[in-house]
């Protein structure tokens, strides 16, 4: 029987080790694996996607998994992201792991037929590890649904995180993180549909051109793309202290201030994304910054 | 040339933004800052030469942030295309198709791999042909975009993706940084600068001052990276602004020629205040401290502001690099 696991996350979150770790602790507990990711122009930030096979046979499926029996869904703010889609062609009884901080039955109304998780990755990491990376967590929780043995799991966390240059103290910590949420979940029994062996063609529907799309004639379209949900934290300035020097809104690097008519700095929360550069630099310390809501 | 200037302070920043919100650059990214700056002082006709880096991904069908022009050339050829572009400009205002107050400024936009390295060729013919551009290099010191590998740019005990720190080398990068401020101005570009953009009103009035000259102009922006340098992206400008309080990255001009430090600091910070905050220097840290490699880069920047100030007639106290 083979598994097909998909990652989901954003670009410096994890996505393509975690993918890794799957695919190393599967070949610990003796499967056939293989892992990878998409390769493209990813940013920090951006939708990102990684892949694991393993099974008990000899694996002869090659590149990217359109059906997955798992899903691992690092951050929440992608489940409405088209760009990254994550739930697409998640098979009937199969399972999605979700890194958030709502409730699972809040997450995909409309499946039913699926197993829905919730963890609160991005919690456990800023709690164990000091920063919001979650290779290690989604790995685990992946592992465990999966039923991959826990030390061979935990074996191919340090070798992996390792391997990528952490140092000993970041692997231990990641290791009992991994522990932590391993601990928490227990394996699921996947009854995942058979896929069909034949692919019926999909007949496409005509589309208009500039209809439902952004006009790429227009000059600065890229406001449309709202990489306001790659943050994690948000500033929020206190208005009261705000003097107005406008150094937040010179070392922006995202366009993401502008003064106002009244000479006021204000924050497109549609497109900050959060490197918090302002919080850093305001002399008067009148920027502040808060979880965003979910794991965002 | 003209000395007076309309950036006083950082309130002087024109608010007009050419580039709009959403790019697609990491958080915190040091070039697209010095883009959006740059912009802001050249005004809204501005036609930019880009060569393959970072900044590439940034304008990639179909959104762009950019509310002015945009040509994408091949890695080697930036300043070719920059060549063809001023010259069909030159050549539409003389037979009256274009109106002079249309007429754009043109822009080679490229990281330290193009500027440094791959693209230097047609940079050396265009400083050559006496061609009237602008060069921002936005210098990352590695080729970010495919992943941090080594450029002619990388510091000396940078580590890299290609010169990781190992037990036969531990030292990372053992190259000295080319230093392109000097090779152009030995060719003889009119004007060059160096820029952080951590010392907002200095870049400002760089750019400003490059303006009132025609001919090569080259602005090489010290540009934070926190995916590549590994440090969290709210500290880039601080990275820069340790860069310069070391005296690891000068701010200076070179007007015809006649070099000018624009910031000289009473005393300088010790580098390690600098390499100690990132990944990519970690490996001089820990396990243990490689103190004769940074006892190296020490005295490398002490003997550097000891020249220079010799020169232009300054001192700066340097911290003991015995």
């Amino acid at each position: 029987m083979m598994l097909r696991v998909r990652f989901h996350g954003r670009g410096g979150q994890g996505a393509k080790t975690a993918s890794r770790i799957l695919g190393d602790a599967a070949f610990n507990d003796g499967y056939y694996s293989q892992d990878f990711p998409i390769y493209g122009a990813e940013r920090r930030g951006a939708p990102v996607a990684a892949f694991t096979r393993f099974s008990d046979g000899e694996i002869t499926e090659r590149g990217f998994i359109f059906s997955p029996d798992i899903v691992g869904v690092m951050d929440d703010s992608l489940i409405d992201d088209p760009l990254a889609n994550p739930f697409a062609g998640l098979r009937k009884g199969g399972c999605a792991v979700v890194n958030t901080t709502k409730r699972s039955d809040a997450l995909l109304a409309d499946r039913k037929d699926a197993t829905i998780i919730a963890v609160d990755l991005t919690g456990m990491a800023l709690k164990m590890l000091g920063k919001a990376v979650l290779s290690s967590g989604i790995a685990a929780a992946v592992a465990r649904v999966a039923g991959i043995g826990e030390s061979q799991f935990l074996a191919a966390v340090a070798e992996e995180l390792r391997e990528v240059g952490l140092s000993e103290e970041m692997v231990r910590k990641n290791v009992e993180l991994a522990m932590a949420v391993y601990g928490q979940l227990a394996p699921l029994e996947l009854r995942t549909e058979e896929l069909p062996t034949k692919l019926e063609l999909v007949p496409l529907a005509v589309v208009v051109s500039g209809e439902g799309m952004e006009d790429v004639t227009r000059t600065g379209n890229s406001a449309v793309r709202h990489t306001g949900n790659w943050r994690t934290f948000k500033p929020v300035i206190d208005y009261e202290k705000c003097t107005d020097c406008m150094i937040c809104y010179a070392y922006c690097p995202e366009s993401a201030m502008s003064v106002r008519e009244d000479g006021r700095v204000a924050i497109d929360y549609d497109n900050c994304k959060g490197c918090m550069i302002c919080l850093t630099e305001c002399p008067l310390r009148a920027i502040s910054q808060t979880m965003e809501g979910g794991t965002r | 040339m003209s000395t007076a200037t309309r950036f006083r302070t950082l309130k002087d920043m024109p608010k007009e933004d050419y580039l709009s919100a959403g790019n697609t650059m990491c958080a915190g990214c040091g070039g697209i800052l010095a883009v959006r700056i740059f912009h802001k002082v050249l005004g809204p006709n501005v036609a930019w030469v880009n060569a393959a880096g970072c900044m590439t991904i940034a304008m990639s069908y179909p959104l762009s942030p950019l509310k002015s022009n945009w040509i994408y050339t091949a890695f080697a050829s930036a300043p070719a295309g920059a060549q063809g572009v001023r010259d069909a400009l030159d050549v539409l205002v003389a037979k009256g198709k274009l109106p002079v107050s249309e007429d754009m400024k043109v822009v080679v936009v490229t990281g330290d791999g193009a500027a440094y390295g791959i693209g230097f060729q047609s940079t050396a013919g265009a400083i050559d042909r006496h061609l009237d551009f602008y060069y921002l290099c936005y210098d990352n010191e590695a080729y970010g975009n495919t992943g941090f590998q080594m450029s002619s740019s990388t510091p000396y005990g940078s580590a890299s993706k290609t010169t990781p720190p190992t037990a036969a080398n531990p030292i990372g990068n053992t190259h000295k940084k080319m230093d392109l401020f000097e090779v152009w101005r030995a060719q003889g570009a009119p004007y060059v600068a160096t820029l952080s953009n951590s010392h907002g009103v200095d870049f400002l009035k760089k750019v400003e001052k490059g303006g009132t000259v025609k001919g090569p102009k080259l602005y090489i922006d010290f540009a934070a990276c926190p995916t590549g340098w590994g440090y969290d992206p709210k500290d880039s400008i601080e990275l820069e602004k340790l860069a310069v309080q070391t005296g690891v990255w000068p701010l200076k001009e070179a007007v015809d020629g006649v070099v000018k430090h624009t910031l000289v600091p009473r005393s300088l910070l010790p580098v390690k205040e600098y390499l100690k905050r990132q990944e990519r220097f970690s490996h001089l840290f820990e396990p243990a401290e490689m103190t004769d490699v940074i006892r190296t880069i020490q005295s490398s920047v002490n003997a550097y502001w000891a020249e220079a100030g010799a020169r232009e007639g300054f001192s700066v106290k340097v911290p003991d690099s015995a």
